[in-house]
């Protein structure tokens, strides 16, 4: 049987980070598991999180501009692949897929990075802050058409979803809230729009490739008369309708739940949300005690909910998503320390499963859970993960094929669970197990590395492998 | 040692262009005898539909186009990963590859002509070249990447010797890059990862190395090439500080540039075709914006929405006339400066 210390270890590194393998495991089960989600809730005490950015801009010239969007996803699925700081890239992905923002509209993938960027520097924090950050990120303003939202002719974008997506949810608020938050928005801006909008509308990089863009306030397009939102009367700007929309309990366990959903276990798709209660209600609430008790500090209610029994209690309640099954896949397999030809395909596998990093489908972000899966999806995922774990000169690999060896199994039986072990822990039923030991045992020395590596295809083949 | 403080801006050449007259993150460039200059474009991407952006882009110093030549793949004469250019006496063309892991040599039309190199760590093998320059007995020095070294060869790829070994004393490299000499055959290598430049005479001994890491005067952060003018005054591409460096002879800071590029005479005509409305959109911004320090990466933010500014200075040339050509790989341009 698996260490259980392991286990859990395992199962926290694959929620709050892109997984670890079994070095990292026993280093962060001797730390011991609340002194490790403390390490994790502080990633401004750990490292810078790569240390070969240097490395990637020089070998793929694409990627120090980052003008292309295949650049831009090679180096962000690089990032959660190496980083040295496994939650504060993993919330990046996490906001990344709520306040959702696309490569298709932006026609801009470094300005979504740097988006994805600013969640690294303040999604930890106060979630006041981040709205407000988010507020005056330049890739959502042009996202949501906020540039367009001007005094005397509102546009409604940012403000509804700011309330439908981003904070409340439908239900809690009225068209006329809408109305006005979009109101208290006018003059949020980014400089040189016009530019930006002709160059976007028409596809253009030319003459000297893409420009970085800015947020700007224009206080003479600013509406400064009186607004009524949620029942508040006063001269409202944008900052006062995120202190209104903090206050909300909505707020609050929308933001909860949609925690919960990432980390936790798998809730229905958002829209159900309306009507359809959280799987445990009472974990919710105890998110949104914290939320309140801390004024709305973030990393106090991850603090709370990963050290939950609620937490603990729920490994394997989870599809992985594509981003999580490449980079999670890639980390235990290893990679060659230097940037390759072909990383371009690692990156361009998630899209192929279903995830387009840095452009999904739509405001709403992708739609998770069993949705992930199809029978082409599936079977993409299947193949990555096999060739990942074909290569025997991966260090990664190499190193579980070492522990397999050096634990001398004496049986088929034995050597299955290892595997299983090493690979994870993998927890699989009987019947699958059983498949395993046959398969095993039909040819070759017990400990042989083609045996071995043929019960890694089977384990990355195996239904649980696809859960995390 | 005529001290030099400035040198003067002349005019920008190049835009990006996936074919034709512009570059593709260019990283490279050499300059011919008759005053062409040939500028070598890594590309983008590896992927099949984009190998054909990889290239050699022929043009001289007053922006005419002189054509193209080269594509993207495996096969002789193609580029997959080329990282430098260089031209003998003979007017033969060299570029290295790192992921194709050899020399392919072109004549000055771009027809191929032969190849030489091998992946390796002994003698005579080589890891990822990177710079190339011809010495004045026209023979081949190599910057050998992954092996932190620099090697000689003859034209055709015999063998000759080399220097240095991974660390970061004198004489040693850490993922060097560019390679230059001066006209005294002295050797100057940019040794990318230590961020410095080390000078050797032709035989390899180290004279001086010269900066460390930094964005202060004199200092560099992974700086990429240089090049020496007549009067021995070094013009290194500090590249993630985005910006040009000028230091004297004997290696001491003289000045700093950040750029000031104009549209070239390329830009123009592609504004000119077709988008002229595009053109008013650009007249009516303000490019040389206000930003904010909080991001932890303002130079390349800087560089990123200032079109004026270097971004990603990688090469630099000095052709007869004293023009000292900035290659930019991430603008896809050449600044050309004089000095006075």
């Amino acid at each position: 049987m698996p260490d259980p210390k392991i286990a859990l270890m395992a199962h926290l590194m694959r929620r709050a980070g892109f997984g670890a393998n079994r070095d990292e495991l026993e280093r962060y089960a001797a730390k011991g598991y609340e002194a490790t989600v403390e390490e994790l809730l502080h990633p401004e005490n750990a490292p810078p999180a790569l240390d070969d950015e240097d490395l990637l801009g020089r070998y793929h010239a694409g990627i120090y501009s980052l003008m292309l969007l295949p650049s831009a996803q090679t180096y962000y699925v690089h990032r959660m692949v190496h980083t040295t700081r496994p939650l504060e890239e993993k919330l990046g992905l996490f906001w990344h897929g709520i306040f959702a923002t696309g490569y298709t509209k932006l026609n801009q993938p470094k300005q979504i990075l740097r988006q994805i960027d600013m969640f690294r520097r303040y999604g930890l924090g106060s979630f006041h802050t981040l709205l407000i950050q988010l507020a005056k990120d330049p890739a959502m303003i042009f996202w949501l058409d906020n540039k367009d939202n001007h005094r005397y002719e509102p546009n409604e974008n940012w403000g509804r979803e700011l309330l439908e997506l981003f904070s409340m949810g439908v239900g809690n608020y009225t068209e006329q809230d809408v109305f006005e938050a979009s109101r208290a928005f006018t003059g949020w801006t980014m400089r040189n729009a016009n530019l930006h909008t002709a160059r976007v509308a028409q596809d253009s990089v030319e003459p000297y490739a893409r420009l970085d863009w800015q947020f700007e306030y224009n206080d003479e397009d600013h509406d400064d008369s009186d607004k009524t939102f949620l029942g508040h009367t006063g001269n409202f700007n944008g900052q006062d309708i995120v202190d209104i929309v903090c206050r909300q309990e909505a707020t609050a366990r929308f933001l909860c739940r949609h925690l919960y959903n990432f980390f936790v276990a798998d809730e229905p798709q958002v829209p159900a949300w309306e009507t359809v209660p959280p799987r445990d209600p009472k974990a919710i609430q105890t998110m949104m005690d914290t939320y309140f008790q801390t004024n709305y500090d973030i990393r106090s209610v991850l603090r709370v909910m990963f050290n939950s029994d609620f937490f603990k209690e729920a490994a394997f309640q989870k599809i992985k998503s594509p981003a999580e099954l490449v980079a999670g896949t890639v980390r235990m397999a290893g990679t060659d320390p230097l940037p390759q030809v072909n990383d371009v395909a690692i990156a361009a596998a998630a899209g192929v499963m279903g995830q387009e990093l840095l452009d999904p489908p739509s405001v709403e972000g992708w739609h998770t859970g069993v949705e992930w899966l199809n029978t082409g999806s599936l079977v993409s995922r299947i193949n990555f993960a096999s060739n990942q774990f074909v290569d025997v000169e991966k260090a990664g690999v190499r190193a579980i094929i070492d522990r397999v060896k050096a634990a001398k199994p004496s049986s088929h039986e034995e050597l299955v669970e290892l595997c299983l072990d090493f690979m994870g822990p993998v927890f699989v039923n009987d019947k699958t197990r059983s498949e395993m030991i046959e398969q095993a045992g039909s040819a070759g020395a017990l400990d042989s590395t083609e045996k071995i590596v043929g019960l890694f295809q089977l384990i990355v083949a195996a239904r649980e492998f696809q859960l995390t | 040692m005529v001290a030099v403080t400035t040198i003067r801006y002349i005019r920008t050449v190049g835009c990006y262009a996936l074919g034709g007259p512009g570059f593709l993150n260019p990283v490279g460039l050499t300059v011919g005898p008759d005053g062409v200059i040939y500028v070598l474009s890594r590309g983008h991407l590896e992927t099949n539909e984009n190998l054909y952006l990889k290239r050699v882009t022929l043009c001289n110093v007053e922006g005419d186009f002189l054509g193209e030549f080269g594509t993207g793949g495996n096969k002789d004469g193609n580029l997959m990963w080329p990282s430098s250019i260089t031209m003998d006496s003979d007017e033969k063309i060299y570029v290295s590859d790192e992921a194709l892991q050899r020399v392919s040599i072109f004549d000055k039309k771009g027809q191929f002509l032969s190849k030489w190199g091998t992946q390796g760590k002994g003698d005579g093998q080589f890891d990822r070249p990177a710079g190339l320059a011809a010495d004045k007995d026209d023979n081949i020095l190599l910057v050998d990447g992954l092996n932190h070294r620099v090697q000689r060869y003859t034209k055709d790829g015999k063998f000759l010797g080399g220097w240095g070994s991974h660390g970061t004393g004198d004489g040693e490299f850490n993922f060097p890059w560019g390679i230059n000499l001066d006209d005294a055959g002295n050797v100057y290598v940019a040794d990318w990862r230590n961020d410095r430049i080390q000078k050797f005479d032709a035989d390899g001994k180290h004279l001086a190395t010269f900066g460390a890491s930094g964005s202060g005067d004199g200092q560099f952060n992974r700086p990429t090439g240089m090049a020496i003018d007549r009067d021995g005054t070094i013009y290194v591409a500090d590249k993630s500080n985005e910006r040009l460096q000028v230091l004297d002879a004997e290696g001491r800071f003289v000045a700093k540039f950040r750029g000031q590029a104009e549209f070239s005479k390329w830009a123009q005509q592609w504004f000119d075709v077709s988008n002229e409305d595009l053109k008013a959109e650009w007249d009516a911004a303000n490019l040389a914006p206000d930003l904010d320090p909080s991001p932890n990466d303002l130079l390349s933010y800087e560089s990123g929405s200032n079109i004026s500014l270097f971004w990603g200075p990688s090469a630099v040339q000095i052709d007869a006339n004293g023009n000292i050509l900035v290659l930019e790989t991430s603008r896809h341009r050449i600044q050309v400066y004089a000095k006075g």
